[in-house]
């Protein structure tokens, strides 16, 4: 037992410094963002002149509430489809099956650079055209693929007895659905609709493509803004966010049960 | 063995159809149609614009064969993602071990969270921070310094360490949450029944633990790999004159010689190979579980 | 899909666009580099206080992508920023149309060698009115010179090995090969020249710059000592950001840049982009722009003269000397800028 109490210690220590490793630079972003250098230069040296300047930067305000919309749309939308469709996956067996899971690998592996030029050509020639409507498209199919390959992979683990038992006690599809299956997969859909929104919050290529000036994303901004005026404004708009996610996520957390608890 | 156990509890495409039609039409408007315009134009001398000749060709794929170059970028990049996805399952699955077997109740849902909740943060501020952590002056370099006797002189910046260091930090919340879903779902009376069975700890990681949990571990490689093969972006920051990598020039070709169908070629290219590689490799994984 | 009808999909958005386009005559699209001036939010309240217009400003990142904006939101733009070696495959194209110069009034102050350059005249025709020129010359990092060198072959010192940046951009690369080399760099016959300089060059790079800001964050943290820079830019260190920033000319020369005004053929608001065009030439828009952010040389005189004596942009950047060493840049085919890449590819390879 001794040695278990140990294991375990260690492996929250391990926890830990994953989670130092994966917060330094987080936690840099932050600090520069109270740093005067606008080039982060060291010595290090206390200002909150970037918050006062971001405050006045309404190009930049705007930008960020469009991103957040267009991602917690983006995160919506496809986690509902890319669950159905990891259902169906999983659920029937039919011919060119293994086809249409092959088809979700393009959208990852071709550089999103190309996806981009893509879509602009292909909006323009179906009338769709630049906007955010045409990114919110193009986001929730970037999107579709992760939530559908992490929803099946937490599938895998499903028994498939557990829907045919709720069947066989006069449970309708839906009953099996709602009662049975979704709360099994809820983590699953719950870290697929977290990486959706990673996937459309952080988006740029794709975004840039299909923005419009006045339609913009938070990050087209920062990487338009890099070519001359890059300031640490960025940094304290993104440690703004991380700051209220974090607040928001822990919420969640206290008052929410989707970790799979058995 | 392992696939037609946990799936397929029925036949036929029909009753399917209304669950998997919305996302698959989705990917179809916004990316498949566009996508077969890209090979379209990949076939082509030259874009199809007013001022410019243009007639069908092979010769965009004929090119990689041509020049060493490519191939040489093309198996850089390869490694490059083997590296990154090794890492990631070096540091991530014991992580989804903990996150999933020791850690219990509200702890775990905020642990959960945290991981991926730096990866809401924009993406190049990330790689500038990087830079100020691993170049030579740096915060690497001056606490090490700082805390050890002797003088050591650290400038991990721009090499491929750099490169691999950014890469694994991108992606590693891929590789723990995957895993942490199929390593939730284990029974914990499973293990307790191996071990009470005189199993050792390592045994039932082996027999017990890791073959269960390989639709995860699949899951997250796939997502690790095929993205950092084409990536671009990391590289070229963290890398600098040692950042050139087969995505470099996919994007050298749309952005500055104008050139679609080139890179495009290129890019199909990198598709089949990924697509070839993870055909190989899901049997042999799950084979190995 | 069919190729033929793509093209038709697309002219008929165009068309739509267009007549959307039609309704906001009162706009003036301009399409420019970001941070470039004439987004430059004290100069846009001016200009629209003075005409009544109002601006609305788009960027590319790229003078292909400038290139491609153009050629699929045709009418959408009223202005566009074209660096000169690119008007002559702007007009091929024709993206652009003639730009009737009676209209501007400040037109006449253009220095004649830039306004009658044949890169933005064509059949007698005005296809660009010249804004402003700088250098891509070579910046060096103050701290680390007592006095500054005067040769690019300071570059290849090893004292300052690892310690050397340069833009990735396989065109730039080139030309400061050529230069380095003894040649033209508009007609660069001895491509091995280029190639052997660039190769011994390399193991002397910390790394590629790709913007502005990479530049200032690497001299701020004392990381390189020397390396190619715009003009414009190591200025706006100097003044604006107050880095130890300086712009050395070499000696063996380096490479000058034009950049124009045109207007996009289709243009909704010819009126308004003529207006738009002789505000962005005016003196007084130049020296504001100068003095508050820093900028290249004014293609105006008179803008140039109003300068303090001892400005660099007008000291330096108008000393005859000067003139007489840098060489401007001149149209590149698709066919050299493809050769071009295919070397630096190749080098940048074999640096692994």
């Amino acid at each position: 037992m001794a040695t278990t109490r140990i294991l375990e210690w260690l492996g929250r220590f391990y926890i830990f410094l994953l989670l130092a490793f994966l917060y330094l630079p987080i936690i840099i972003m932050a600090l520069m963002s109270f740093n005067a250098s606008p080039f982060y230069q060291l010595p290090f040296e206390w200002t909150t002149d970037w918050y006062a300047s971001l405050w006045q930067n309404d190009q930049l305000i705007a930008a960020t509430w469009n991103s957040i919309e267009i991602a917690v749309i983006t995160t919506f939308i496809s986690t509902v489809l890319g669950s159905m469709a990891s259902l169906a996956l999983y659920r029937y067996e039919f011919r060119g099956k293994k086809l249409l899971q092959a088809l979700l690998f393009p959208p990852i592996a071709i550089p999103w650079l190309i996806t981009g030029t893509a879509m602009l050509i292909f909006f323009f020639g179906i009338g769709i055209g630049r906007g955010l409507v045409a990114i919110l498209l193009g986001h929730v199919a970037l999107a579709l693929p992760y939530v559908i390959v992490v929803v099946s992979a937490r599938l895998q683990t499903f028994a498939p007895e557990l829907e045919e038992a709720a069947r066989s006690l006069g449970a309708n599809q839906w009953q099996v659905t709602h009662r049975v299956t979704l709360p099994w997969i809820m983590p699953g859909v719950i870290a697929g609709g977290l990486f959706a929104f990673a996937v459309s919050f952080d988006q740029f290529v794709v975004s840039y493509f299909l923005s419009t000036p006045g339609q913009t994303t938070l990050p087209v901004e920062i990487y338009a803004a890099i070519r001359k005026g890059f300031t640490p404004e960025i940094n304290a708009v993104s440690t703004i966010i991380i700051v209220v996610s974090m607040a928001l996520m822990l919420l969640t957390a206290r008052f929410f049960k989707f970790g799979g608890e058995k | 063995m392992a696939d037609q156990l946990a799936t397929g509890s029925r036949r036929g495409l029909k009753p399917a159809l209304p669950l998997l039609l919305p996302a698959y039409l989705w990917l179809t408007v916004a990316i498949f149609l566009p996508l077969s315009a890209m090979v379209f134009f990949s076939f082509m001398t030259d874009l199809p614009l007013a001022e410019k000749e243009w007639a069908f060709t092979l010769g965009n794929y004929t090119a990689f064969f041509s020049q060493g170059l490519y191939l040489t970028l093309l198996l850089a990049s390869l490694r490059l993602g083997l590296e990154v996805t090794l890492w990631c399952v070096v540091i991530g699955y014991p992580a989804a071990y903990v996150l999933a077997k020791v850690l219990k109740g509200r702890s775990r849902e905020a642990i959960f969270l945290l991981i991926i909740l730096p990866f809401w943060s924009n993406g190049l501020v990330r790689i500038f921070s990087w830079a100020m952590v691993l170049r030579e002056g740096g915060i690497l370099d001056t606490t090490l310094n700082a805390v050890l006797p002797f003088k050591i002189n650290i400038d991990l910046m721009y090499s491929y360490p750099a490169v691999i260091i950014g890469l694994v930090h991108s992606y590693v919340p891929y590789m723990v949450l995957t895993c942490y879903l199929t390593l939730q779902a284990i029974d914990d009376s499973l293990i307790e029944a191996g071990r009470s069975l005189g199993a050792s700890r390592f045994q039932v990681l082996k027999r017990v633990i890791i073959p269960l949990s390989m639709p995860g571990l699949i899951a997250g490689a796939a997502l690790i790999f095929v993205p950092v093969v084409g990536s671009f972006m990391e590289p070229r920051i963290l890398g600098g004159r040692t950042g050139t990598f087969y995505g470099t020039i996919i994007e050298d070709q749309f952005v500055a010689v104008f050139n679609w169908p080139l890179g495009a070629a290129l890019s199909f290219i990198l598709l089949a190979v990924v697509l070839i590689i993870l055909a190989l490799a899901a049997p042999v994984l799950r084979r190995a579980g | 899909m069919c190729m033929p009808r793509l093209t038709a999909f697309l002219t008929a958005t165009a068309v739509f666009v267009s007549a959307l386009a039609a309704q906001a005559a009162e706009e003036v699209h301009v399409l420019n580099w970001k941070g470039y001036g004439a987004d430059e939010p004290w100069a846009v309240a001016d200009f629209e206080k003075a005409t009544g217009f109002k601006v609305v400003n788009d960027f590319f990142n790229s003078e292909q992508e400038m290139l491609t904006k153009l050629r699929t939101n045709p009418g959408l733009y009223d202005v566009v920023m074209i660096n000169a070696a690119f008007n002559d495959q702007a007009m091929a194209g024709k993206l652009i149309q003639p730009i009737d110069a009676s209209k501007l009034s400040n037109y006449a102050d253009i220095a004649k060698d830039k306004a009658n350059s044949p890169m933005l005249n064509h059949d007698g025709k005005v296809y660009g009115v010249p804004w402003v020129w700088g250098l891509t010359a070579v910046a060096i990092n103050e701290k680390s010179f007592d006095k500054p060198p005067t040769s690019i072959a300071e570059m290849w010192d090893p004292a300052h090995k690892g310690r050397v940046i340069i833009r990735d951009d396989a065109v730039e690369a080139v030309q400061f090969g050529a230069i380095a080399s003894g040649q033209n760099i508009n007609d660069i016959k001895d491509m091995e020249a280029v190639k052997a300089k660039l190769t011994s060059l390399m193991p002397q790079i910390k790394t590629f710059w790709s913007s502005e800001n990479d530049w200032n964050q690497m001299v701020a943290s004392n990381q390189i000592d020397i390396g190619t820079y715009w003009s414009g830019s190591a200025d706006r260190a100097k003044t604006h950001f107050k880095l130890p920033v300086s712009l050395v000319i070499p000696q063996e020369g380096a490479v000058a840049w034009l950049d124009a005004f045109s207007i996009p053929a289709g243009s909704k608001n010819v009126a308004g982009a003529e207006a738009f065009i002789n505000y962005m030439i005016d003196p007084k828009f130049y020296v504001e722009w100068v003095t508050k952010v820093g900028a290249p040389v004014s293609a105006n005189t008179k803008a140039v003269e109003t300068l303090p004596e001892d400005a660099f942009n007008r000291k330096v950047m108008g000393n005859p000397e000067v003139a007489k060493r840098i060489q401007f840049q001149a149209p590149i085919t698709d066919e050299q800028r493809e050769k071009y890449l295919a070397l630096w590819q190749e080098l940048k390879v074999n640096v692994k």
